[in-house]
């Protein structure tokens, strides 16, 4: 199926390896073509909503989602969990509240405004159109004790494609991978990303208490799916280690990365040396071990509980 | 609906500020929002999200518009989710924040301005490119709030030049005066609203 690519800002700088390494993913899947929205602007992520107007991201959606109604694609995929949300919340406040459209169509010049397409994010056309079962995994990923952090925007605002509580299509997929997901509370607490900016040591605490309790819950990788979180909790992590005095050494790999991984795709598509928290003396450990080191079997309960207690 | 404005003469009304107290008017002060908060337990609030509702309901417009919660609130809707009441308080918070700039709150120090200048100028730079241009975020923000701590994101900057994670040049979009016109009429359009609320007010 085909798809129109909202890339976003980040894509194309503090993330570009989750660009590249979705790129490829879709690419080797096949199923799932993802077309550039040509001229495409930003959502504004969070300030946009603080200026000038609370319907001024609403706006900004209403281009790029009219771009790629002219482009005749129903459906938009859009990587960055703001981006995302931004859209995700435009394309439905357009389709329901005609005093919004009018107001938005008020703002486009020369532009009209179909219905607008739904937007979806990577991880729930992976899980959802393109399915679990259809993924050609060449090379599990044994050995790999993945947190899957949704953070806040995957998920939420309610209304998106799992639950804004307690996600599973991230641990589903890494399951199907051949890692094993570990149970954990902080999936969807959020990072802090947002007031980084201006409140340095609130958002490293709350960042820092994430990966504690990745650590606590016996993880050796984290994956994300957005690049707030991934940059967070990547390039700061010296400093988070350093607020609660140990350290993390945990690489915090985005989802397309370890997809790329387990469907054996060239290394250098999926851009994992531009991680700063270096990734490659873990997979040497785990996935490029021989066969065998591990054991395939998921272990038990009493397992998990017992290094709950050790952490 | 209640109009605070009786018991508060101060309390200035205005479609906006009726959406928010309409909003807001449910809650019952379970607490839940707080109790989610990410942001309040690590010391980043001056006023816990339920706090801030009942100021709201209670009419202090100036305690609220230029407390530090509604500029640090990291949008993360974990409270919209579970509020009982169905309040979208991560909504509210950012309409506040819009309503804080439009009434010219906050300080000219401390964290509400320093999340204003972050709020500003990142959209000053998507409204000038259409895109969003990292560095001159960071240097524009840092140079109005403290151009020392430029020094201290040097390491920072280093490490991620060298993986090339910075963007050097800003890309440049065909459409980006289409966009500059999104915020130009979107706010001729908010300017005509609150004159008319003015209007409204006097009469």
């Amino acid at each position: 199926m085909k798809y129109a690519y909202f890339p976003g800002c980040s894509q194309s700088s503090t993330a570009e390896e989750y660009n590249r390494s979705l790129l490829a993913v879709a690419r080797a899947l096949g199923t799932m073509e993802l077309i550039e929205i040509p001229d495409w602007n930003c959502c504004g992520a969070t300030p946009a909503a603080a200026i000038v107007s609370p319907t001024l991201p609403t706006s900004l959606a209403a281009r790029n989602l009219s771009i790629a109604r002219d482009m005749g694609m129903d459906e938009i995929v859009a990587p960055c969990a703001a981006c995302y949300k931004n859209l995700r919340k435009a394309s439905h406040d357009l389709n329901e509240n005609l005093e919004l459209r009018a107001q938005a169509r008020g703002t486009l010049a020369n532009r009209d405004l179909g219905r607008a397409p739904e937007v979806r994010h990577p991880l729930d056309v992976i899980v959802n159109d393109v399915g679990l079962d259809n993924i050609p995994v060449k090379k599990l990923l044994q050995g790999l004790r993945v947190a899957c952090y949704y953070g806040c925007l995957l998920s939420r605002p309610a209304g998106g494609f799992d639950d804004p509580e307690y996600p599973q299509s991230m641990d589903r997929l890494m399951e199907k991978l051949g890692a094993e997901a570990v149970s954990w509370v902080y999936k969807t607490k959020c990072c802090g990303g947002g007031i980084y900016m201006f409140h340095e040591h609130v958002s490293f605490s709350m960042s820092a208490d994430v990966l504690v309790h990745a650590k606590a819950a016996g993880a050796n990788v984290v994956a994300v799916g957005c690049p707030f979180c991934q940059l967070l909790l990547d390039l700061y992590q010296d400093k988070l280690a350093a607020i609660k005095s140990t350290t993390f050494n945990l690489p915090i790999i985005f989802f397309t990365q370890l997809m790329g991984l387990a469907m054996d795709l060239d290394r250098a598509e999926l851009g994992l040396e531009k991680l700063i928290v270096s990734p490659f003396a873990l997979l040497a450990q785990t996935v490029d071990a021989p066969e065998g080191t591990f054991e395939k079997k998921a272990p038990s309960r009493a397992a998990k509980l017992k290094r709950w207690g050790e952490a | 609906m209640f109009k605070y404005g009786a018991i508060h003469p101060r309390y200035e009304t205005s479609p906006e500020v009726e959406k928010i107290v309409e909003a807001v008017s449910v809650c019952y002060q379970c607490g839940t929002c707080s109790g989610s908060c990410p942001v309040a337990p690590a010391g980043g609030m001056d006023y816990t999200p339920r706090t801030i509702m009942r100021m709201i309901q209670a009419g202090m417009e100036d305690e609220v518009l230029s407390s530090e919660t509604v500029w640090t609130c990291s949008a993360c809707y974990m409270c919209a989710v579970r509020c009982p009441r169905d309040i979208d308080i991560t909504d509210v918070m950012i309409r506040l924040r819009n309503l804080a700039l439009i009434r010219g709150y906050p300080a000219r120090t401390g964290i509400a301005h320093r999340g204003k200048v972050y709020n500003v100028d990142f959209m000053r730079i998507v409204r000038k490119w259409g895109r969003m241009y990292e560095p001159e975020l960071v240097i524009r923000y840092h140079l109005k709030t403290n151009p020392l701590n430029l020094l201290g994101m040097a390491p920072v900057g280093l490490k991620m030049l060298l993986k090339r994670k910075l963007r050097l040049l800003p890309e440049l979009l065909d459409g980006r005066l289409e966009v500059r016109g999104i915020f130009y009429r979107l706010e001729k359009e908010e300017a005509r609203k609150e004159r008319e609320a003015r209007k409204e007010r006097k009469e």
